[in-house]
């Protein structure tokens, strides 16, 4: 049995901030409660109050704004798989959301929920670091966005205020020379939770040289981390073998593993030059074909 | 190309049926496809209670005080009951369901502990309140101090001297022997000596439904329990442990979501009963997913350890094998899953010069009992891995060098029982390698392997537990047919079969057949859903019913019809001259017929099986169990190197099942029990940690998605030499048997190395891979 | 916090339910007696509990897990359980395609597994085998092995999009 709680519904965004301004901090805002609700019934968590977002159409939609892709929190991971735009600016999301659950959790979660409860493993955390996004996070007074990398601070722990939504996520249309993954083990082959995964994008010059690189790893470090010797490794390098396992050697650096129930920290350390190694193969592939991304 | 093709199967002359052997639409299917299916979990009575049971959050620990006042206390708890409150309440633990077992030392289980605990969730209260929310708040009021003691985790430390002990004077539960032949002599004449050690771990049913049930004391004052379960019989146990005749339980099994042997001890229908009587009122109980995982029993994590003698042509000389389980906290089923793994741990070869020495010990580890195979698994992961070992010594192709020892008819056991059905071992064992086809390519890190099993398991059960099953089959005035057995329907089809049985014998459509099952007050008693066992004893205790009632009208059809009983026949609703079916009497008229002259139209038949008596406790020699399934199950897998990941890339099985009932069913489970192997093979890794399991969830326990595996290859074949009715055998059980050492085989293939361990987790492969570089 | 009356229409049938909020749409709806909708694991990992819900406003029904849905989010809903698709007097070609195939042994997963097969197939009226894998993902089966299940989609899908006979 669930806790007992208030439960608040508001019929608008504005109605909501107002509501989260006036219950902070005893209010949480419940989405798809694919997280929430599992971890109220374990009783780790009992929230004096819950409020509902998920019928704020106002939290819901993804759209190009200009040069950036904005995809409203409210955004289910089912919504993610299926919209054009994020086929084709946002592939290492889509990648993540087809492998993230199963269709029935999908049809429910969010991407704010995801990125909000900030498990370490959270499979859109790497994507969307890797494509270098930022989080809109709204109050009743003000809206401030902040790079996702910054976001996300510990294990379940965000700067998310208590009287703040995440409104929406966004990223700046990838560059048509470019090409991005995501790649994820887990230990069987649906509905899974990561042992370590990782996404990357890597921008290259007319030369064909990398010009700009972003990799990501979830379920390695308490928070998704980017990967900076790792990146570093790529600049001004093209995407050949030996490049690619040199700056995979160097993901290690990034990850602080531990020891769970799915895996030990060496396995992880292990797994995390091999799928960046993987991945990187594959983009350098998207790149030899001209395809924009893998 | 497959590197072996099918061998030609001796000619058959299984008599031609209209109805067995058909995928007729089961007759409980399209309840359970609509939602109208009841389980026990959704009945509801008036005034109903909501039962919570409190468990021990230690592995090892005396119970020092135990206050349950405050949660008496509250608002709508109407009954807190502890040891103190039912003395007497024991459970027989060693044998479900039997009469006059003799019973060992320890064996005994307290349904309610009374001063110490002996496993993490081991049950020290009952919570019995007005809603499920107020006895979840109840729980938290009991109060309760531990003082642990010292707990013991490894069987083989259990065994030495100073481990700490469960149950006086030692913690060895059980032990069984085998001493045949002169083993001295038998590795003299060896060529080689392999010896190899297997490790496999738990295994978590995980049926879909967790344990759940309702029971009320009816207008007759009899405690009705409503539950789901493998066993209805337990309303002996249950009546003594409550302290009431035993004509005075009554147990109404529901279709039961899952068991696997999980629901074959007593769950929680003596907690119903219990609260019941103690509180007038109805009662349920319905266990969470963890309750259930912590709370119910596991396949026993094995030692197992084989030391073979063999000559350079393959023939095995000798065979030295010692067997060490995990029986965990109580006994339970433990020492027969030990002699399971007794009587097929060598599989089935022909060893003539062997030594078994098998002990099942206890720990403060979760309890384990029942799992579909019972032992046989764990010996087939064992005995084929030992196999290809000796293959790889010899330089020998595996199924060469099985052929060289596989027991045909007429060759003896390990306890030295004679084999009297079809062994169809290479027949299975090429079809099953044939069916993979050729290797797929290779890829970078990632190697394919193929690898087969070869197996055999026991259904029926042990013979000198004297095991029967009756059936009723009658026919009503309009030509239906009615059934009564007390057979719990499991999902595999166990209610089925006696319907398309009766069926086939009294020549009605099969949805003329109805069947009352499960109720221990009114329908015959047909004994466990355990075994692999239904088929055999009541499919054959049907038939002897429908036989009967079918002598009956062919007698009176006879003088009807002026025909001779031996020139009729039975089909489609009537009775007909074989010689000329237009003359004919509908079923309806016929029974009508016979009623009107007193004849009996129905039959109630016991089936029994054979009774012997044990095996020598010194040599483990005598018959065991009625007969055996033998088949075979290959896999081709791919090894990715960099991560130890294994992909399942092809399936196949091949059984020689004896005769299929019905096609689909058993198509439905060779391919699910199947893929609970390949769950155990690979990914079902309960991970358990000073005993206290750690992954109680299905997010952390993980069974197989339908995306896990490919739909497995099925082929059927059927020798007709079973003891089943019609010549069938069975399958429940012998279908998982094989699947973990053909993965395990088909690893070797890839990678060149062979792992002896279970669950194949990646970490475990990696491992392997590192250790063979070194 | 005091009940509120959640209105729902569960198979076609209006409801109006007094809860307070703590209580998922699973519980409601095996409580309002619609049994159909089985328990098994409350945590969103086996699918048993899976319906297809329509909120207000939605286009369409989407397939979830009734456990992780909390009843109040419910309100002014749509929602669809396995009994809710036809009657074994007059099944839905799901229903008969399950019942004929062997897709259904213990038949704990089925209700969900339907429901999940059901929202695949009014997206997606021909799937592929790789498709309908995707769909069940979500849906433990302890017993089949999802050969006959996948076997028995097909067969309704076929069935559905030739026009031929059941409730719809």
């Amino acid at each position: 049995m669930l806790p007992k709680f208030d439960f608040l519904r508001p019929n608008t965004l504005s109605e909501a901030l107002a509501m989260l301004a006036e219950h902070a901090p005893d209010v949480v805002p419940l989405a798809g409660g694919t997280n929430l609700i599992v971890e109220m019934r374990d009783g780790h968590r009992s929230p004096k109050k819950l409020m509902d977002v998920g019928r704020l159409r106002e939290l819901r939609g993804i759209r190009r704004d200009d040069g950036h892709l904005v995809v409203g929190g409210g955004t289910t991971i089912s919504e993610l798989l299926a919209h054009p735009l994020i086929a084709e600016h946002g592939l290492p999301l889509r990648q993540a959301a087809g492998l993230l659950g199963n269709p029935l959790v999908r049809n429910r979660a969010t991407v704010a929920g995801n990125l909000a409860n900030a498990s370490p493993a959270a499979d859109t955390a790497p994507p969307l670091l890797a494509l270098g996004a930022e989080v809109e996070l709204m109050s009743k007074d003000k809206t401030r966005y902040l790079p996702l990398y910054e976001f996300v601070v510990d294990v379940n722990k965000t700067l998310l205020q208590p009287d703040e939504l995440l409104a929406s996520i966004r990223w700046q249309v990838p560059h048509p020379r470019s090409a991005a993954g995501f790649y994820k083990i887990g230990l069987r082959k649906a509905d899974a939770c990561s042992v370590i995964n990782a996404a990357a994008m890597v921008v290259w010059d007319e030369r064909g040289l990398c010009s700009q690189a972003r990799i990501a790893l979830g379920a390695a470090a308490p928070r998704p981390v980017r990967a900076r010797e790792a990146e570093a490794a790529l600049l001004g390098q093209p995407l050949e073998a030996g490049v690619i396992e040199a700056a995979s050697n160097l993901a290690v650096q990034a990850t602080h593993p531990i020891d769970d129930i799915r895996g030990t920290a060496a396995y992880r350390r292990r797994m995390a030059q091999v799928i960046l190694r993987r991945l990187l193969t594959q983009i350098a592939e998207s790149q030899a074909s001209g395809r924009q991304q893998s | 190309m497959s590197r072996y093709t099918a061998k030609q199967l001796p000619p058959t002359n299984l008599p031609e049926l209209r109805q067995i052997g058909k995928p007729l639409r089961r007759v409980d299917a399209m309840g359970k496809a609509v939602g109208s299916t009841v389980y026990a979990g959704d009945f509801s009575l008036p005034l109903m209670l909501h039962a919570k049971v409190f468990r021990s959050t230690q592995s090892s620990a005396l119970i020092k005080r135990l206050d349950v006042s405050n949660a008496r206390a509250m608002a709508g708890v109407v009954c807190v009951l502890t040891a103190a409150d039912v003395p007497n309440a024991k459970l027989v633990s060693d044998m479900p369901g039997q009469t006059g077992q003799k019973q060992r030392t320890g064996s005994d289980v307290p349904v309610l502990a009374s001063d110490r605990v002996r496993f993490y969730g081991e049950p020290i209260a009952l919570i019995a309140a007005e809603t499920l929310d107020i006895a979840e708040r109840a729980m938290r009021m009991i109060d309760i101090e531990y003082e642990p003691l010292p707990g013991v985790y490894d069987p083989l430390e259990a065994m030495k001297p100073g481990a700490p002990i469960l149950h006086p004077p030692d913690n060895v539960v059980a032990r069984w022997k085998i001493r045949k032949g002169d083993l001295e002599k038998g590795f003299a004449e060896a060529n080689h000596v392999v010896e190899n050690t297997f490790r496999m771990r738990y295994q978590e049913h995980a049926y879909l439904e967790p344990e759940a049930g309702v029971a009320w004391i009816d207008e007759r004052g009899v405690i009705t329990i409503r539950v789901s379960t493998q066993v209805i019989e337990h309303f002996r146990s249950i009546a003594r442990a409550v302290g009431v005749p035993q004509n005075r339980i009554r147990i109404q099994g529901t279709m039961v979501g899952g068991g696997f042997g999980g629901k074959e001890d007593v769950t929680v229908e003596i907690y119903l009963a219990l609260l019941a009587k103690h509180t007038n009122r109805p009662v349920r109980l319905v266990y969470t997913r963890e309750e259930s995982i912590f709370g119910h029993s596991k396949r026993h994590p094995y030692v197992i350890r084989h030391r073979t003698g063999v000559k350079t042509n393959g023939r095995i000389t000798a065979a030295e094998i010692e067997v060490v389980s995990d029986s965990g906290a109580y006994p339970y089923l433990s020492p027969y899953v030990l002699l399971y793994t007794l009587v097929m741990s060598t599989g089935p070869y022909r060893v003539d010069n062997l030594h078994v020495d098998a002990a099942t010990i206890a720990t403060n580890n979760p309890y384990t009992s029942a799992f579909r195979g019972f032992g046989g698994p764990q010996a087939c992961f064992a005995y084929e891995q030992q196999m290809d070992a000796i293959a790889e010594r010899l330089g020998m192709d595996p199924l060469e060098v099985r052929k060289v020892n596989y027991v045909r008819t007429g060759d003896t056991t390990a306890t030295g029982q004679p084999i009297e059905s079809a062994a169809w071992l290479e027949e299975t064992a090429t079809r099953s390698m044939e069916a993979l086809g050729g290797k797929t390519p290779e890829r970078g890190p990632i190697k394919v392997g193929q690898g087969f099993s070869s197996y055999f398991q026991s259904y029926g059960r042990i013979m000198w537990l004297h095991d029967t099953s009756q059936a009723w089959v009658g026919v009503e005035l309009d030509g239906t047919v009615t059934v009564r057995a007390g057979v719990p329907e499991l999902g595999a089809g166990q209610a089925n079969s006696l319907c398309q049985i009766a069926a086939e014998v009294l020549g009605v459509p099969l949805d003329r057949v109805s069947i009352y099952c499960t109720d221990s007050a009114i329908t015959p008693l047909s004994g466990t859903s355990t075994a692999t066992r239904q088929l055999y004893m009541s499919g054959n205790a049907t038939l002897m019913a429908a036989t009967n009632v079918r002598k009956v009208l062919l007698e009176h059809a006879s003088k009807t019809l002026a025909a001779e009983i031996e020139n009729l026949d039975m089909a489609e609703g009537r009775a007909f001259v074989k010689s000329d079916p237009s003359r004919f009497i509908d079923l309806p008229d016929l029974a009508k017929g016979c009623a009107a002259e007193g004849s009996h139209l129905a039959s109630l038949a016991m089936f029994k099986a054979p009774f012997k008596d044990p095996i020598d406790p010194e040599t483990g020699q005598g018959p065991v169990f009625p007969d055996f399934t033998f088949g075979s199950y290959a896999v081709e897998v791919a090894v990715d190197t960099e991560t130890g990941q294994i992909t399942v890339l092809k399936a196949a099985a091949c059984h020689d099942i004896g005769r299929a009932i019905n096609r689909a069913a058993v198509e439905g489970q060779i391919a699910g029990g199947g893929m609970q192997g390949l769950g155990y093979a690979l990914m079902e890794d309960l991970i358990v940690k000073d005993g206290v399991i750690q992954t109680p969830s299905l997010s952390e326990y993980l069974i197989p998605t339908c995306k896990d595996f490919p739909t497995t290859t099925v082929i059927i074949l059927e020798s007709g030499t079973g003891v089943g009715p019609f010549g069938a055998k069975g399958i429940g059980e012998p279908s998982l048997t094989p699947a973990a050492p053909a993965v395990a085989s088909a690893v070797a293939d890839a990678i060149g190395i062979r792992i002896h361990e279970l669950p194949l987790t990646p970490e475990r492969v990696l491992a392997a891979i590192d250790g063979a570089k070194k | 916090m005091k009940p509120e009356v959640i209105t729902m229409n569960i198979n076609g049938r209006a409801h109006h339910i007094a809860l307070e909020p703590n209580v998922t749409l699973l519980t409601t709806l095996r409580d309002l007696g619609y049994t159909d909708v089985k328990c098994g694991c409350e945590k969103g990992d086996c699918g048993a509990c899976a319906i297809l819900l329509r909120l207000p406003g939605a286009d369409s029904a989407e397939a979830v897990n009734s456990c992780l849905v909390l009843t109040w989010q419910a309100d002014g809903a749509d929602i669809t359980t396995v009994a809710g698709l036809g009657t074994a007097e007059q099944p839905h070609p799901l229903h008969s395609a399950f019942a004929d195939t062997g897709a259904i042994q213990c038949g704990y997963c089925s209700p969900g597994l339907i429901i999940a097969a059901k929202a695949l197939l009014d997206r997606n009226p021909h799937p592929t085998e790789q498709e309908i894998r995707e769909a069940i993902e979500g849906n433990l089966c302890r017993c089949t092995g999802y050969g006959h299940i996948i076997d028995a989609i097909r067969t309704a899908a076929d069935k559905m999009s030739s026009g031929k006979g059941g409730a719809r």
